[in-house]
């Protein structure tokens, strides 16, 4: 469906990305799994075209993504954002649904299913971290894009929250939605996601599914008993 | 289980930017500092408007005193000049933040990062931040609009086309404020940096006014386009084709650059070339609409203009007039030149050409210098000298010159003003009280639940 190739991103002379190539499939949750400062967000940013990037292209079917074609494509959901602070949950709603002609029909659902229907009239800097992460996800998932780039979809959640949450994204995807989620906690990737990217210090260090990824870390001699020890060993 | 993702359509442009105009309105009415604008405008404006009624009743007669000459009784001086003077007080100190607030706070927050993945053009995106911004001034100048109504009650002379004059003089530095905040926010991380941009541009205008002052030649022509002289031009009636043509130029530009500069997703130095050639395009614009000449005096005294007769006659003479000065810039006599005679000239007179010659700024030590006070007119050949600095004399010389005899002033024709003794009744009340109130009533309910 997507394919990012050689990707690079730099800030002066760190460099955040380096040669970053990895493809996403159409319908599958896939999960980006880094410890913190790996370049997570920032390849999300650059993916989301919030960022420049410095080097590299983005391309579906096989063919190089215009900014008019990515941003009919996929959508990015930043993490620790508190957008419109004054404005209500429901018109936070109405907005994402009327600005980018979004999935009306999924309204109510989402709403139901993120149990975000007693926050509709509170405004959104008065929610809590959890509270908003979830209001966050609902714009996300009723934006009209096919793929949804959400930057640690679970942070702020608790344990039952983010079961719940895993469970909606699990849903939508199997519904057609196409997930690429950031995710710095390896046991909420465990749990939601099909395949994974390993990132560490900018560079891939592994993508497959979680038997790929194994394998790929018994080959080191490595224990494969969890996805946090193949992490472990493969970063 | 979840319905199928349906095909993504493109949402429809105009149905997108009625979208942004929605959340610029709310997140408009949702900002303190807007309120704050809207709450000091009042009591701004009570100010100028019961100060300048009492001078202007104190003048005509107010309390005993002897009226004074009618012909200088003009609302438009007396009254709306000083009144709308809120305005320009309210557009250097208050409206840059709600500007700010408007663009950086979108960066701050996180929901440009949002909206940005729209493909809306990025000019949309800040051009519904400064329709709605200049929507809200609007309702901002609805407390100086309050005092013209509050005039023609009391019995006052109101000549529309001089108080819409002013009104857009206003309007366009209102612009140029919105403009010049929302490069700075766009330009900026932080909108403390960005006040800060604004304010030092402000303060650069009138340290640029200073120079011009001082030095003359191309300062003051460059001067006689910041917002400063810009309004005086306004308020006195006269609607200089170049300064309006400036004034949406320098609009855009600051629109463009904002625009430029809120695209996030594209490299530092696309953005600082994509500058660059705004700023070259801007500076073309500007020479170009600097050489327009139409004006338009709608002061109902003609306070910028000669007697009509005068102005008949003048336009009848082809041969380029020449005028040399000899008047340091800071001599006030070379401002009264300016005023009474040469910017009269200019209107009816293209081919006007005004050459400034001093040794020194101020003048002072020039005065026995030979040729210094000097004003030498030369036309179709002929020289004439002359050191009166009145619009009369300026006339005379150069009727002189090309051999025609002045025409007769028509008495119809002369103003004779609109001499009004009253109190500012029920003004305190209204700038004081009613309007803060209505403004914390406004806000307490609005910014819960906007309209």
């Amino acid at each position: 469906m997507f394919q990012a190739r050689n990707l690079t991103k730099r800030y002066g002379r760190l460099t955040a990305l380096n040669d970053v190539s990895f493809s996403v499939r159409r319908g599958e949750v896939l999960g980006l799994i880094g410890p913190n400062g790996s370049g997570k967000t920032t390849l999300f940013e650059c993916l989301g075209g919030v960022l420049p990037l410095d080097a590299g292209t983005l391309v579906v079917d096989d063919r190089p993504l215009s900014d008019q074609a990515r941003a009919a494509t996929l959508f990015y959901l930043p993490d620790s954002i508190v957008p419109w602070p004054a404005q209500s949950v429901r018109w936070a709603l109405d907005f994402t649904l009327g600005f980018f002609n979004g999935r009306a029909r999924l309204r109510d659902e989402v709403v139901q299913r993120l149990d975000i229907g007693p926050l509709l009239d509170s405004t959104i800097g008065s929610l809590s971290k959890g509270q908003r992460k979830r209001a966050l996800l609902a714009i996300g998932l009723l934006m009209p894009q096919p793929l949804l780039l959400a930057d640690e979809p679970f942070d702020g959640l608790d344990l039952r929250q983010s079961r719940e949450v895993a469970q909606t994204l699990r849903s939508y995807a199997s519904a057609g939605r196409t997930m690429f989620l950031s995710i710095h906690q390896i046991k909420d990737a465990a749990r939601v996601c099909d395949r994974f990217i390993l990132l560490s210090g900018g560079t891939i260090r592994g993508e497959g599914t979680f038997d790929q990824l194994a394998s790929q870390a018994s080959a080191r001699g490595a224990e494969t008993a969890d996805l946090e020890e193949v992490f472990l060993a493969l970063t | 289980m979840p319905s199928r993702s349906p095909a993504v359509c493109a949402p429809s442009a105009v149905s997108s930017f009625a979208w942004l105009l929605v959340k610029e309105y709310r997140e408009l009415v949702a900002s303190r500092a807007w309120w704050v604008l809207l709450l000091a405008m009042g009591p701004l404006v009570g100010v100028t408007f019961i100060s300048a009624v009492r001078t202007y009743g104190e003048a005509s007669g107010l309390n005993g005193t002897t009226a004074g000459v009618g012909e200088a009784f003009s609302p438009l001086i007396g009254i709306w000049a000083p009144t709308f003077s809120a305005c320009e007080v309210a557009a250097v100190f208050l409206l840059p933040f709600v500007a700010i607030r408007l663009v950086s706070g979108d960066r701050q927050s996180g929901a440009l990062k949002i909206e940005m993945q729209h493909p809306i053009p990025a000019f949309a995106r800040i051009g519904a931040k400064a329709l709605v911004l200049f929507g809200g001034w609007m309702v901002a100048s609805l407390a100086p609009l309050a005092a013209a109504v509050l005039w023609k009650s009391y019995g006052g002379s109101v000549y529309p086309p001089e108080l819409s004059s002013v009104v857009f003089g206003h309007l366009l530095n209102a612009g140029l404020t919105i403009g010049l905040a929302c490069a700075a926010a766009a330009l900026t991380e932080h909108p403390s940096t960005a006040a800060i941009v604004t304010l030092s541009v402000t303060v650069g205008t009138w340290i640029l006014n200073f120079i011009a002052a001082v030095q003359g030649g191309i300062w003051e022509r460059i001067a006689g386009y910041t917002p400063p002289a810009m309004i005086a031009q306004f308020q006195h009636g006269l609607i200089r084709l170049d300064v309006v043509l400036i004034a949406i130029a320098l609009v855009t530009s600051g629109l463009a650059l904002a625009s430029l500069w809120l695209r996030l997703g594209v490299s530092v130095r696309r953005r600082v070339q994509e500058s660059v050639a705004l700023a070259a395009i801007a500076v073309l614009v500007l020479v170009t609409a600097s050489v327009a000449s139409p004006s338009w005096d709608l002061s109902e005294n003609r306070m910028n203009s000669f007697p009509e007769a005068d102005e008949e006659v003048l336009a009848k003479i082809h041969g380029p007039l020449e005028i040399e000065v000899h008047l340091a810039p800071e001599d006030p006599r070379r401002a009264d030149l300016d005023r009474k005679a040469i910017a009269k000239l200019r209107r009816v007179m293209p081919a006007l050409r005004v050459q400034y010659i001093s040794a020194t700024s101020i003048g002072l030590f020039e005065q026995t210098a030979p040729h210094y006070g000097e004003i030498w007119y030369e036309l179709g050949g002929k020289k004439e000298m002359s050191r009166a600095t009145t619009a009369e004399s300026a006339l005379e010389t150069i009727y002189d010159l090309a051999g025609i005899k002045p025409p007769v002033e028509k008495d119809d024709e002369i103003f004779h003003g609109h001499p009004l003794a009253v109190a500012p009744k029920g003004a305190a009340a209204i700038f004081y009280f009613v309007w803060p109130a209505a403004c914390v009533v406004g806000a307490f309910f609005i910014r819960r639940r906007p309209i």
